[in-house]
């Protein structure tokens, strides 16, 4: 927010231990899933194989299927995958660690 | 016409995910005792028999990992206390412990579903529902599940269903999107990515994709100012790895999921219209949840018009058939404008001489009457819904009275 606004009320952060994508799904994602199943059968391709939905068990095996589905069914939706600012600041602490190996090395020499 | 309606040319819709009115907003009775919620004297039996009240005692996540009944023959028990389908039973909402505990939920853990929030604990919603209008008498269209009540926000129907079923459109009814495209209209769904996709599938992802968008899209549209006349937000319904390396926690709130990254994503979407003074004055927000997810609510669902249609026996699993005539258990809406006085409340069953019931058949319902003005292709029971635009006024709060959220 670039403007500054005089009535502002403050959101708590969700902790970091409420993300668990090998919890086990609920019934409301099972039965989304077997929506996207039946969709599946009519645009299943001859000699290929139905997705068995038994071995979906987690949240994390969810959404990959869901995924799967909805960028055959929505190509527009799909996302481009960002580049990550950590990988940055890795390189950039690994090129400093390099530089100043190499100042002491000098220095020993 | 009011400014309010007359300036405005966006209506947003926010549908949550499984919480009843009671258990996230029924604390703010003790503040402001027009908003129909809780004494602190409610009770439920357990199973052995002992009243229990309800307790201000809510948690983010991990009380109600057991996922409470919310399917068609659970919720009759927790609308009924147990009373089997016959005539002359009569409501009491004595049946959510009951409920819980059959379940396979311990006698103490089955009590978690009397629990409520404390309105300090839900900054986010507690904001916006004091702030701007909370409607007393919100109920779902269905005493049943997620689909069938998210179809009466899409088409104003079910079409007979009172499950999770899949269901094809048999009838000429089309969806709001459809009509409101049709009609030379701008209408999207977005769904929050495609990890965790939309519940709206099979009609219309498959037949419609052009409607969809996903949330990213959503703030770019706010943005850029390209948000259609009409948007429905879904958030998102799984924890699932980000691009780039990051975490996506669930917003949907639905049990089990963190309450509180729904409350983020309720203040994100209110201030991606906010903080666009052009979409702020011109838009109305429409923050709602589709069911009622098990939990507690002391309100007895009111009887309805029918759509029409009539679900059998064997599809309820109570015995006795449905004619869709009553409708399901209360849940939290609240409507957001700067042209709504600060603290509305929109009277609901409590009052008999003005108050309105208020149902998901009222979203394509009052989207219809406002853009398109007549339109037959629809229910009677769409048709006869109350619009929720009624709380918008001829007075623009100034923005310095209007909050922002800092997530």
């Amino acid at each position: 927010m670039d403007k500054k606004y005089k009535l502002v009320q403050k959101v708590p952060k969700t902790p970091k231990s409420a993300y668990n994508h090998h919890r086990f799904i609920s019934s409301l994602i099972h039965h989304q899933l077997k929506h996207f199943n039946e969709l599946e059968k009519s645009l299943l391709k001859a000699g290929k194989k139905l997705t068995d939905l038994s071995r979906i068990k987690t949240e994390l095996h969810a959404s990959k299927y869901l995924k799967k589905m909805t960028a055959l069914l929505h190509p527009q939706g799909v996302e481009k995958p960002q580049k990550t600012v950590r990988r940055k600041k890795v390189r950039k602490a690994a090129k400093v660690r390099a530089k100043s190996k190499q100042v002491k090395r000098r220095r020993r020499a | 016409m009011p400014a309010g309606l007359d300036k405005l040319k966006h209506i947003v819709v926010l549908m949550m995910e499984n919480r009843s009115f009671d258990h996230m907003l029924g604390g703010l009775m003790k503040q402001n005792p027009r908003i129909n919620g809780l004494t602190g004297n409610e009770v439920n039996p357990d199973m052995t028999g002992t009243m229990v009240k309800v307790q201000p005692n809510a948690k983010f996540q991990g009380q109600l990992d057991h996922d409470p009944d919310h399917h068609f023959p659970g919720v009759d028990l927790q609308i009924f206390g147990g009373t089997p389908p016959g005539a002359g039973r009569a409501a009491n909402m004595q049946g959510f412990i009951k409920s819980y505990a059959t379940q396979g939920t311990s006698t103490n853990a089955s009590r978690a579903i009397m629990s409520y929030f404390p309105p300090d604990q839900l900054p986010v919603l507690t904001r916006l529902a004091t702030e701007y209008a909370v409607f007393n008498g919100w109920f779902s269209s269905i005493p049943g599940p997620t689909i069938c009540n998210r179809a009466f926000a899409h088409y104003g129907t079910s079409f007979g269903n009172v499950d999770m079923n899949l269901f094809y459109i048999q009838d000429p009814i089309p969806s709001i999107y459809e009509r409101m495209i049709q009609a030379g209209h701008t209408a999207k769904i977005y769904y929050y990515d495609q990890q965790s996709s939309t519940m709206e599938i099979v009609n219309l992802l498959k037949n419609q994709p052009k409607i969809f968008g996903s949330y990213k899209q959503f703030i770019a549209d706010c943005n850029g100012n390209t948000l259609p006349e009409y948007s429905f937000i879904e958030p998102c319904y799984n924890d699932h790895p980000g691009p780039g390396g990051g975490q996506i926690l669930a917003s949907d709130q639905h049990p089990d999921h963190n309450v509180r990254e729904g409350e983020k994503f309720i203040a994100n979407t209110y201030n991606a219209i906010r903080t666009n003074p052009q979409l702020w004055e011109t838009t109305a927000l429409l923050v709602v949840y589709d069911e009622h997810g098990g939990i507690y609510d002391h309100v007895v669902p009111p009887a309805v018009q029918s759509d029409g249609y009539s679900a059998s026996a064997a599809k309820t699993g109570t015995g006795e058939a449905f004619n869709f005539d009553r409708l399901g258990i209360r849940v939290p809406a609240i409507l957001v404008s700067p042209y709504i006085p600060r603290g509305t409340v929109v009277a609901g069953p409590e009052d008999p001489n003005s108050g309105r019931i208020f149902e998901h058949a009222c979203i394509p319902g009052t989207v219809t009457s406002f853009f398109l003005k007549n339109y037959d292709n629809r229910t009677i029971r769409e048709k006869n819904s109350q619009s929720f635009l009624t709380p918008l006024t001829n007075t623009l709060r100034p923005d310095d009275d209007c909050w922002v959220f800092a997530v």
